[in-house]
């Protein structure tokens, strides 16, 4: 088994017109036993950019640490917020660090600019960047959500019809998903605010 | 040059000049000094009834059984020599347990009379010389009775190995008369109930002794209960309709 | 097995020496392909793409793994495409041989229990084939079955198999089981629709898997009998 499957979760971002979305399971387990129901995996980098970290828990802490440092660091530095695509290209030199010792993480980055585009994106676990147009997925879950996601996502949606989309696909991707699941978390990206969600999801 | 009857006689699997197998028609003789065997099917429901000859008043007459299960939906008499049938029962239901367990389906009535017959002409030495399983006939007749998607049906297997479809038949000593009597009055309506009275009529007709609720044995197959062999009390019943 | 003989290089040591040799073969092969199957109140929809690929080469476009079995039921076999195409035969023959002892053609229960046991069977050298059966029952109900390599059954209102299966079956729970959907009424789910998501699910399925495109057969099981239906998927 892998390490990245250790301790399972999933982790799904979509575009949207003017908006993205990002959501992720709740749970936290040690390969088949669930530990934890509240484990969060997605954190904020600005107003308007989430970072995802699916993977090994510990190193999920680790580096949701390490990147909030330098993003601190980025704002002191360069009085403005870090840019979507620039966080994106940190996480991946951070990791790439890591070469031949790697965190076993697949990140994946969700965020409006500061034109309000949208940007996702997500990378292997030594900073591969996958820029994706449509949704990038990552997680023990992966291939239930490219299935679903393919289906059900299309160009344009607006941040509910996002929203739902998110939701459904990822709700019926972890249920059928032993290692991850146990409630999620959607966060809708727009240029006004931020809608964050919690949903219930079957238990077992 | 003209041979005798009794040179045929000895080789189970020899043919007599007029092209018969004696070994098998004595068994079919055999059946004929049985004790009698009814099966009437309606479209209810099949009924067996035999007659069980009580020789000695010493003898527990529950002892005698004549009819028994194949499977749940499947029931059996039989008239010669009973002995004879413990391994065709024992074939027929190994082969209806050996269905259900490969198809989840209960087998046809047709397809355990079939798989009976199969074995009924297995006497005497194969043609390759390998051990067979008899070395004489069976010296029994079979009525199964049953119920399948086709309805309630009653078949008779002989020792030749052939098998009919029934409406009414009567198997062992007193199945001339019976056979004659059903024939009489059966009819395409006849309920359950009047298949049992007349089933139990047509025995004790042909039986020597009076009849009574220990020398006589019923049995029906239907829809609801499937096979089910009728108390002391249920049979004194049928016995009191007559 | 031929030992191999190496000679020592130190010629006063001249002593031909006896190495054993290993061979090996493996006796399966993943051929990849996806199948769908989909139980309606009086029909039932089995659909399978009909690409057979090994590694990263196409062996063929159209190499169907779709059959009809009887006049009421389709079986599909994903997996190792030989003994997919082995045990639909040796099913086939069963099904003649019942044919003539029972004088009727087999149900789809009793074809899918048939079936479970054929796999079980061979338990210590399985067919290594992930089955779909999809039919119509008695009542004249749609039903699929789905079956693991050793003969394992279960029945279900939907289900995928393959190399898609992963892909294709939250989607199925979603559209078809309505899971994760509040307040919606399961209704009876019409052909049209049941089609229209077989081809959305494969031409999904078709984009992110490499083992899963070329063409689509859709067998359609009713009372009446079976009608294949085919459309193109990509062939990239």
């Amino acid at each position: 088994m892998s390490i990245l499957e250790y301790n399972g979760g999933a982790i799904v971002a979509m575009v949207g017109k003017n908006c993205v979305a990002i959501g992720s399971d709740k749970r936290f387990g040690v390969q088949l036993m669930t530990v934890s129901t509240e484990f969060p995996k997605i954190f904020p980098a600005t107003d308007k950019t989430f970072i995802g970290l699916p993977g090994l828990a510990t190193d999920i802490r680790t580096l949701s640490e390490r990147f909030r440092f330098k993003i601190n660091m980025y704002k002191l530095s360069e009085e403005r917020e870090i840019e979507p695509r620039t966080l994106a290209h940190l996480v991946s030199s951070t990791l790439y660090e890591r070469r031949f010792g790697p965190y076993f993480v697949e990140p994946i980055i969700a965020g409006l600019d500061k034109d309000n585009q949208p940007f996702i994106c997500g990378m292997d676990l030594i900073g591969c960047i996958n820029f994706a147009k449509d949704f990038v997925v990552a997680g023990t879950t992966t291939d239930s959500l490219f299935g679903v996601c393919e289906s059900l996502w299309e160009p344009d949606l607006e941040p509910e019809d996002l929203f739902e989309t998110v939701s459904q696909s990822l709700l019926n991707a972890v249920d059928r998903d032993s290692l991850a699941g146990w409630g999620a978390v959607i966060h809708v990206v727009t240029p006004e605010r931020v809608i964050t969600r919690t949903l219930k999801t079957r238990m077992d | 040059m003209f041979l005798t009857r009794s040179e045929y006689d000895r080789g189970v699997n020899t043919f007599s000049p007029e092209g018969r197998l004696f070994q098998v028609e004595y068994a079919i003789e055999a059946i004929k000094l049985g004790s009698t065997a009814v099966g009437i099917q309606t479209s209810q429901g099949v009924i067996l009834a035999v007659e069980k000859r009580v020789t000695s008043p010493l003898l527990v007459s529950s002892s005698i059984e004549k009819i028994m299960e194949i499977d749940s939906h499947l029931g059996c008499a039989m008239s010669g020599l009973t002995a004879d049938s413990r391994t065709m029962i024992d074939h027929a239901r190994v082969e209806a347990q050996n269905h259900h367990f490969t198809y989840n389906e209960k087998i046809k009535v047709e397809s355990v009379t079939q798989a009976v017959c199969d074995l009924a002409l297995r006497f005497g030495e194969s043609a390759h010389g390998e051990e067979s399983i008899m070395s004489r006939p069976f010296g029994v007749a079979l009525l199964i009775a049953g119920i399948d998607e086709k309805g309630p049906q009653l078949y008779h297997a002989d020792p030749s190995g052939t098998f009919m479809q029934y409406d009414a038949k009567a198997i062992g000593s007193g199945s001339e008369g019976a056979q004659t009597e059903l024939q009489e009055e059966y009819h395409k309506s006849l309920t359950l109930q009047e298949a049992e009275t007349l089933s139990l009529k047509v025995l004790k007709q042909v039986m020597e002794e009076k009849l009574n609720n220990t020398n006589v044995q019923l049995a029906a197959v239907t829809p609801e209960h499937g096979f089910r062999i009728y108390s002391e009390d249920e049979l004194q019943a049928v016995i009191d309709r007559l | 097995m031929n030992p191999v003989i190496l000679y020592n290089n130190d010629t006063s040591a001249n002593v031909p020496v006896e190495a054993p040799v290993e061979r090996q073969f493996y006796p399966y092969a993943d051929n990849g392909g996806t199948s769908l199957g989909i139980a309606g109140a009086d029909f039932c929809l089995l659909a399978s793409d009909t690409r057979k690929s090994s590694g990263y080469s196409i062996h063929s476009r159209y190499s169907p793994k779709a059959f009809k079995l009887t006049e009421k039921a389709v079986l599909a076999t994903n997996g190792f495409a030989a003994d997919g195409l082995a045990l639909t035969k040796s099913l086939c023959q069963k099904l003649e041989w019942y044919k003539h002892a029972h004088d009727k053609e087999m149900s789809t229960p009793a074809l899918a229990q048939m079936l479970s046991n054929t796999l079980y069977y061979k338990r210590f050298f399985p067919y290594y084939t992930f089955n779909l059966l999809g039919g119509i029952d008695d009542q004249g109900r749609g039903i699929v079955y789905s079956f693991d390599p050793v003969g394992s059954m279960g029945t279900e209102l939907c289900r995928a198999g393959g190399s898609s299966a992963a892909l294709i079956q939250p989607f199925l729970d979603n559209q078809v089981g309505l899971k994760n959907q509040q307040g919606a009424q399961q209704t009876p789910l019409s052909l049209e629709s049941a089609i229209r998501i077989t081809k959305d699910a494969f031409t999904s399925a078709t984009e992110r898997d490499i083992y899963t495109g070329d063409y689509l057969e859709i067998f359609i099981i009713r009372q009446e009998g079976v009608t294949v239906e085919r459309f193109d998927l990509k062939k990239d």
